[in-house]
């Protein structure tokens, strides 16, 4: 069920490919060029800007095209002593002659945990001090107090949020790779929603276009409301992935999303997301809790139960989730709001038979549901001319032909 | 003629019995002077203030002395309605009979039942179906077995409607019917697949039930009540121990329960078959 995301597919392989930010690129790159000339007075940089626009794109990428090792440490990581020490060990390590050059990366030093990694910033000043090999840190928010020792040692150089000019041609590019069709209005549009986070847009596209060739604001429109602080994939990620109760009802407070909504986007993905029988039935128990706070504050109009209904499907979830996920796996999209309009038809177009059914043999249009629709699609499968003769003698065969063609399953 | 009450389980010729009294009284043209109202379709008081109402006041042109009201399914009309119900009935007596058809007829409000004259409809005894059923079979130039015939008495159950439609689905297939035939009829237009979206659950497969679920609801349009009531009846049927299905029983009556206090029918049920997933 795995697909390979595009945020990997489309990956930058050269620092060429990377979308916007020239300048900055260029400047990393005659950085890292002059250690041919021996160590530079700066001997690392802080790489900082928003998520999503290639930070550590770029840094692979520079290692690649040169052949060089990378050692990358994430905050995913702990970022335990042990850790820290062993990057300091390979990074001041002289290379022997037949090893190649070696790039180091840091990952979201922003993410550091005072507490938790005690004497982290002093032990990667230390390896600053005595790399031998260009080393790279990231940041999302380059003036966090607690990095400032860090941004002094550094040099630093900003990566900025992608504009139009430059994402509106890389999305043309992978979108023609793909075959999705989609006008520069729509393009326009996400990359102004996702705020030029090229990671979050791709994560739209693939998922928007997974359902539909060939894109138009509407569908875009369709993922959240114009004026999300967050977007929905990142508010499900969070929720699948938090240990804690706290972090998983904090991702709805970076979001506007309609709790509802959202609340339909979990359903839709808990089973994609929590493989574990046992897992996903307390999960499914979570939410069902859930949906009957909502159901009650519908009923009774106490809108104090809802925070019950949100904890419930945030962090009874979150919690239920024991085990990660080996591979990515997609978001989908929640059928109930993909086929409302579609099924909305059907409904109507149900109700209109029964009805008709209902006068003519005297029963109520719930009963004509019951009664007749179960034969009426025996008399269909097995014998098209008489059902024909009855469906017209019920008043109801355009409405019937409608039901039971669309019923039909493709044979087995 | 008094206002009627028609009480009896379905299929016993209730209504078909309000039509023919209809038809004696007044003839070919009865349908001038008769109005049928399902209480199920249109059970809002607002109906009994204005068509019931409007129909019940009205002198009849022909003449007849007095209109005829067949109210089907009363039992499901609101206690409010059946007041307002109640008022009218005695209002405009002179111009209108009513006559209430209803399974149950302790759910019409007692002023109703003492206004009206109760006829209490039984199930069918099984003779009357054979015959019904053997007439039936001769003016449609149908071959009919005996253990056929047999078999679509059992699933009729004394309702004879039901008797009669399983008749002509499996007519659709041939002219001649056996035993199989009626099986097939009833086997394969059961609404659901029910059976199948449990199998999944229990097979460990909850994405594949959950899709049978939303196939069940929003294709065939059963409710989750109607869902609920066919798990109960198959919990009894599923290879699981006995204390299981113990627990089963709980878990579906929680649903209903659920479904009742505003629980959405996919959501709850879900939940439902993400335990038996987890049990597979």
């Amino acid at each position: 069920m795995s697909v390979e995301p595009w945020t990997t597919k489309y990956r930058p392989r050269t620092s060429k490919d990377v979308a916007g930010n020239k300048p900055a690129i260029e400047k990393l790159r005659d950085w890292i060029e002059s250690w041919s000339k021996g160590r530079p007075s700066k001997a690392a940089v802080l790489l900082y800007g928003p998520a999503g626009v290639g930070k550590t794109s770029v840094t692979e990428a520079l290692a690649r095209e040169r052949g060089w090792d990378l050692v990358e440490i994430n905050a995913s990581d702990k970022r335990s002593g042990d850790i820290l020490a062993k990057v300091a060990g390979l990074a001041s390590t002289q290379s022997t002659l037949f090893s190649k050059g070696r790039l180091i990366l840091l990952d979201e030093v922003d993410g550091i945990n005072l507490r938790a990694d005690q004497g982290a910033v002093a032990t990667i000043l230390q390896i600053i001090k005595e790399t031998q090999y260009p080393f790279i840190l990231t940041a999302n928010d380059p003036w966090d107090p607690k990095t400032r020792p860090l941004r002094e040692a550094c040099l630093q150089i900003e990566l900025k949020r992608l504009g139009v000019r430059d994402g509106l041609p890389l999305l043309r590019n992978i979108l023609n790779q793909e075959a999705v069709k989609a006008n520069d209005d729509a393009l326009r549009l996400i990359l102004d929603r996702d705020r030029g986070d090229i990671r979050s847009i791709l994560n739209d596209i693939q998922l928007l276009s997974s359902r539909n060739r060939s894109l138009t604001v509407d569908d875009i429109d369709l993922l959240s409301g114009r004026d999300r602080t967050e977007s929905i994939f990142e508010v499900l990620r969070i929720i699948f992935n938090s240990r804690t109760t706290a972090s998983a009802r904090r991702a709805l407070s970076i979001s506007d999303v309609d709790q509802e909504m959202l609340f339909q986007w979990i359903f839709e993905n808990a089973p994609y997301q929590i493989p574990k029988p046992k897992e996903l039935e307390e999960a499914m128990s979570a939410l069902a809790e859930s949906d009957l706070y909502f159901g009650r504050i519908k009923k009774t109009q106490s809108w104090h139960l809802l925070s019950y209904a949100l904890d419930l499907m945030t962090a009874g979830v979150a919690i239920a989730k024991q085990t990660s996920l080996s591979g990515w796996v997609p978001m989908r999209f929640p059928q109930k709001i993909s086929s409302m309009s579609r099924t909305r038809s059907i409904r109507d177009t149900r109700k209109k038979a029964a009805a008709s059914i209902g006068v003519r043999s005297h029963v109520s249009v719930r009963r004509a549901q019951q009664l007749y629709f179960p034969l009426l699609r025996f008399i269909y499968e097995h014998n098209p001319d008489e059902y024909e003769r009855i469906a017209v003698s019920l008043d109801a065969k355009e409405e019937l032909d409608h039901l039971l063609s669309n019923e039909m399953r493709p044979p087995n | 003629m008094p206002h009627c009450l028609f009480a009896g389980p379905p299929g016993t010729g209730k209504t078909t019995a309000a039509l023919c009294l209809s038809h004696d009284l007044f003839g070919e043209r009865f349908q001038d002077v008769f109005m049928e109202l399902n209480a199920s379709d249109e059970r809002g008081i607002d109906v009994v203030r204005t068509t019931v109402k409007e129909f019940a006041r009205m002198a009849s042109l022909s003449q007849v002395p007095f209109k005829i009201l067949v109210l089907d399914e009363a039992d499901n009309m609101t206690n409010d309605a059946q007041a307002a119900l109640r008022r009218t009935m005695e209002k405009y007596t002179e111009t209108c009979r009513f006559i209430l058809c209803c399974n149950y007829s302790g759910r019409i409000i007692e002023p109703i039942q003492s206004r009206c004259a109760l006829f209490r409809f039984t199930p069918l005894p099984e003779l009357k179906i054979v015959e019904h059923l053997h007439s039936i079979a001769k003016r449609e130039g149908l071959k009919v077995t005996d253990s056929g015939l047999k078999s679509v008495v059992e699933v009729a159950e004394g309702d004879l409607r039901k008797g009669i439609n399983t008749l002509q689905a499996a007519a659709s297939m041939s002219k001649g019917i056996t035993e199989e035939a009626v099986y097939q009829v009833v086997g394969r237009a059961k609404p659901t697949d029910v059976h199948e979206m449990l199998t999944h659950a229990m097979k460990g497969d909850f994405i594949k039930a959950r899709e049978e679920l939303r196939q069940l609801l929003v294709k065939y349009g059963l409710s989750g009540s109607e869902i609920v009531r066919q798990i109960h009846s198959e919990i009894f049927r599923l290879p699981v121990p006995e204390k299981k299905r113990i627990s089963l029983i709980e878990a579906v009556g929680e649903i209903d329960y659920r479904l009742v206090q505003g629980g959405d029918e996919e959501i709850q049920l879900s939940a439902l078959l993400a335990k038996l997933a987890s049990d597979a």
